[in-house]
């Protein structure tokens, strides 16, 4: 693995389909677990729920936070524990879509995993303790 | 990622975690925090230890632990595992979507051979 931003993961696909198509791999419950997890709740407006299980054991939990079809969608992103009424995640996934010819330039960035403190190894289990980070400790994205 | 994501999914652990991410505790010190049995602890402990998230240490009769730095590295490398499987995987089923689409639902039964 080479030293990027520790705090960030980057990636980028090309899709051969529209960017529309796309789109809807990221806000339709039955096509989400087509791709990751194996249930979804989703409710793909600003402030919706996004909850992902996988095999019912471990779910990612947060809210969306940016939905402008078909070019971008952006949300929250933790871990829950079973059961545990978790705040939405520390972390903010990007999902960002280009046309290109037929087609789709999927641009995905995982952003906050360790916050502003790069080289703090700590900061970066803020993103699995959602629950038990205080209000604006650290974990903020700073994209 | 199954055993890193299961260490972290479970509340307990996660608290754990925070307590020992810049002091050495002893399993004791551990367990006075939390409602549950001290074996509850001891059991979630080695769940953590082995995720290599957290060091044990012997000193004396205690036993200390400390979050591990270099099991952050670890989560990161699960982290990007799970998108790369999964974009891969997006990739894939947006084609097959599109596909569909462009050839219409009433050829869906009568494709083979056209084109």
């Amino acid at each position: 693995m080479e030293q990027e931003d520790s705090g960030t993961i980057e990636r980028e696909i090309r899709v051969n389909a529209e960017p529309d198509t796309v789109f809807e791999f990221l806000t339709d419950p039955e096509k989400l677990v087509q791709w990751m997890g194996t249930t979804a709740e989703l409710e793909p407006r600003p402030g919706g729920k996004f909850r992902l299980s996988y095999d019912g054991e471990h779910v990612a939990r947060g809210e969306y936070m940016e939905i402008d079809r078909p070019r971008r969608v952006v949300l929250s992103w933790g871990w829950e524990g079973e059961g545990a009424a978790t705040q939405p995640g520390a972390s903010v996934v990007t999902f960002s879509l280009v046309a290109d010819g037929n087609d789709t330039i999927v641009r995905m960035t995982h952003s906050g995993l360790v916050g502003d403190e790069i080289a703090s190894h700590s900061a970066g289990w803020d993103m699995f303790l959602p629950n038990l980070v205080g209000a604006g400790s650290g974990a903020a994205p700073n994209a | 990622m199954d055993d890193i994501i299961r260490a972290i999914s479970e509340p307990s652990r996660r608290e754990i975690l925070r307590l020992v991410r810049h002091d050495e505790l002893s399993a004791g010190q551990i367990a006075s925090h939390f409602q549950v049995t001290r074996p509850a602890i001891s059991q979630h402990l080695r769940v953590l230890k082995d995720a290599g998230l957290v060091t044990e240490r012997r000193e004396g009769t205690r036993r200390l632990y400390r979050a591990r730095p270099e099991g952050l590295a670890r989560v990161r490398a699960e982290l990007e595992w799970m998108w790369d499987a999964g974009l891969a995987k997006l990739k894939e089923a947006a084609e097959t979507e599109q596909e569909r689409r462009q050839r219409g639902p009433m050829d869906d039964a009568t494709t083979s051979g056209r084109r």
